[in-house]
């Protein structure tokens, strides 16, 4: 009996250490768990694998820091992947100042797997400052916003901006973000400017979004770690990328801690019970 | 005149753009544009006051030798080199300076702002273990609601009983939605009453002076 009491006080540090452990094996040894793509997951992919190639192009904003990197950066770069792989158009923005550095990484990273071509194939416009003021300028003109790319080359100097006005000419807007940000993209560029937004976000903030789900708002939403990995799954299985799959990595390592996460709160609830049931006693 | 004019600036510039939006005529199109235009403008400035912000009150907290005054020193060394690096990266002859920026960025700076992130998942372990516990009716179905939530977002939970993702699903679209359109009611309603309250100069605290 005192062993089940004592399960309502189990060291935080052990707590600590499990959770580290938890962590830490699976990435040593993946588990290679299966990713059964969800509905939302795989309404966003449909949507941008039905977008015709060489045609115009998809806008991602990559609306992210490093601190949200393990969960976003594999969202972005599965996207990318689809993208070039079908030869799909892109334009990558950011409103975040650090998500600069990280998409531009991204994009040189994986435009060596593609026989892509920078100007021709994607075009990277950097950041801007200003949050809904450029969701709407983009309204306009996306050359208001940026009139030039991250590279100072104006847009009219690239062959892919050839046409490339304003969101009638973008057939799908993604925003990958750990913020509020895609409320922003909804409102302006979606019910404003009439534009499809995809989105793509933490799994804490996850719930926030499906009111506007079920209103058609957005195509479709990748619900983070988990939503990147089965978007990696679904470019595997098309024959998109052999590239390692990073999400589904660490989708090992989620999958364990969820699992210990809600073994400790049985442990917890165990404990808790036992100590009512002896102090109604008394 | 110091507090009237930008009281009269909200007024008119305010009322305009919320009457903007409901007359598609061409002088209408193209007053939005242009104070949109300067939207941008003014948001870039707003970086430069941020920046000049956090100058000020590390350089105070150098001067009065605050407890942990030294990791000033870190902040104000990291923004000056990074803002350097970044700045005269971009010149040609400059080149290895914007190579240098991004390594620093992408082996330090992006290392070390996941790894403060992902020390949250050991609060979190460690704060669920401490209060998620079935003390009423409704700590429990929260409880269940959380587990089954949290079994549908891991491939765990379909290996179990593959309707767990679907029970996650409705969870997710029917109760908890109705209680987010609730909330966004709200804000959406709260929004409007705080923008009226500005345009029409009742709330004053952005002026600075708590409204004085």
């Amino acid at each position: 009996m005192k062993f089940l009491e004592k399960l309502t006080k189990i060291d935080r540090r052990i707590i600590f250490l499990l959770v580290a452990l938890a962590v830490i094996v699976p990435l040593v040894i993946p588990l290679g768990l299966p990713a059964k793509p969800g509905k939302y997951s795989k309404k966003l992919y449909d949507f941008v694998d039905k977008i015709p190639p060489n045609n115009q192009p998809l806008l991602i904003s990559a609306d992210y820091s490093p601190s949200m990197m393990p969960e976003l950066h594999p969202m972005f770069k599965a996207i990318v992947r689809h993208c070039f792989a079908k030869r799909i158009r892109l334009l990558v923005m950011t409103l975040d100042p650090t998500g600069a550095a990280l998409a531009e990484d991204a994009l040189n990273e994986i435009s060596k797997e593609y026989p892509v071509e920078y100007g021709k194939d994607y075009v990277f416009l950097g950041f801007k400052s200003g949050g809904s003021a450029v969701m709407m300028a983009i309204g306009q003109n996306i050359r208001q916003a940026f009139p030039t790319d991250a590279y100072n080359k104006p847009l009219d100097e690239l062959p892919m901006m050839k046409g490339i006005r304003n969101y009638a000419d973008i057939p799908l807007v993604i925003d990958i973000a750990g913020s509020a940000i895609i409320n922003g993209w909804v409102n302006y560029a979606g019910t404003r400017y009439h534009a499809k937004v995809g989105a793509g976000c933490t799994a804490v903030s996850t719930a926030d979004y499906y009111p506007f789900l079920q209103a058609g708002q957005l195509v479709g939403l990748l619900n983070g770690m988990k939503g990147a990995s089965e978007y990696e799954h679904l470019n595997e299985k098309n024959g998109y990328s052999k590239a390692p799959k990073q999400a589904s990595k660490g989708m090992d390592a989620v999958s364990i801690v969820h699992l210990m996460i809600m073994l400790f709160i049985v442990l917890g609830n165990i404990g808790y019970f036992v100590v009512r049931k002896k102090s109604s006693k008394k | 005149m110091k507090k009237q004019l930008p009281l009269m600036i909200v007024l008119v510039l305010g009322s305009a753009m919320a009457v903007q939006f409901f007359i598609p005529s061409h002088i209408s199109t193209v007053t939005y544009e242009t104070l949109n235009r300067w939207m941008i403008v003014i948001a870039a400035f707003a970086i430069t006051l941020a920046v000049g912000s956090l100058i000020n009150h590390h350089a105070l907290k150098i001067k009065r030798k605050k407890a942990g005054w030294w990791n000033s020193y870190v902040t104000l060394i990291g923004l000056v080199a990074m803002a350097l690096l970044g700045i005269l990266g971009r010149v040609e002859s400059m080149a290895w300076m914007g190579r240098l920026y991004s390594k620093v960025f992408k082996y330090i700076q992006a290392p070390m702002d996941s790894a403060m992130f992902a020390i949250l998942a050991f609060y979190m372990a460690s704060a669920a273990y401490r209060a998620f516990r079935a003390r009423s009716k409704e700590a429990a179905l929260l409880l269940v609601s959380g587990f089954i939530v949290m079994l549908g977002v891991i491939p765990f939970g379909s290996l179990i009983w593959d309707k767990i993702p679907d029970i996650s699903e409705w969870i997710m679209m029917v109760p908890n939605m109705a209680s987010k359109r609730g909330i966004l009611f709200g804000v959406g309603l709260g929004m409007t009453a705080t923008s009226l309250k500005i345009i029409l100069g009742i709330e004053r605290n952005w002026l600075g002076g708590g409204g004085k």
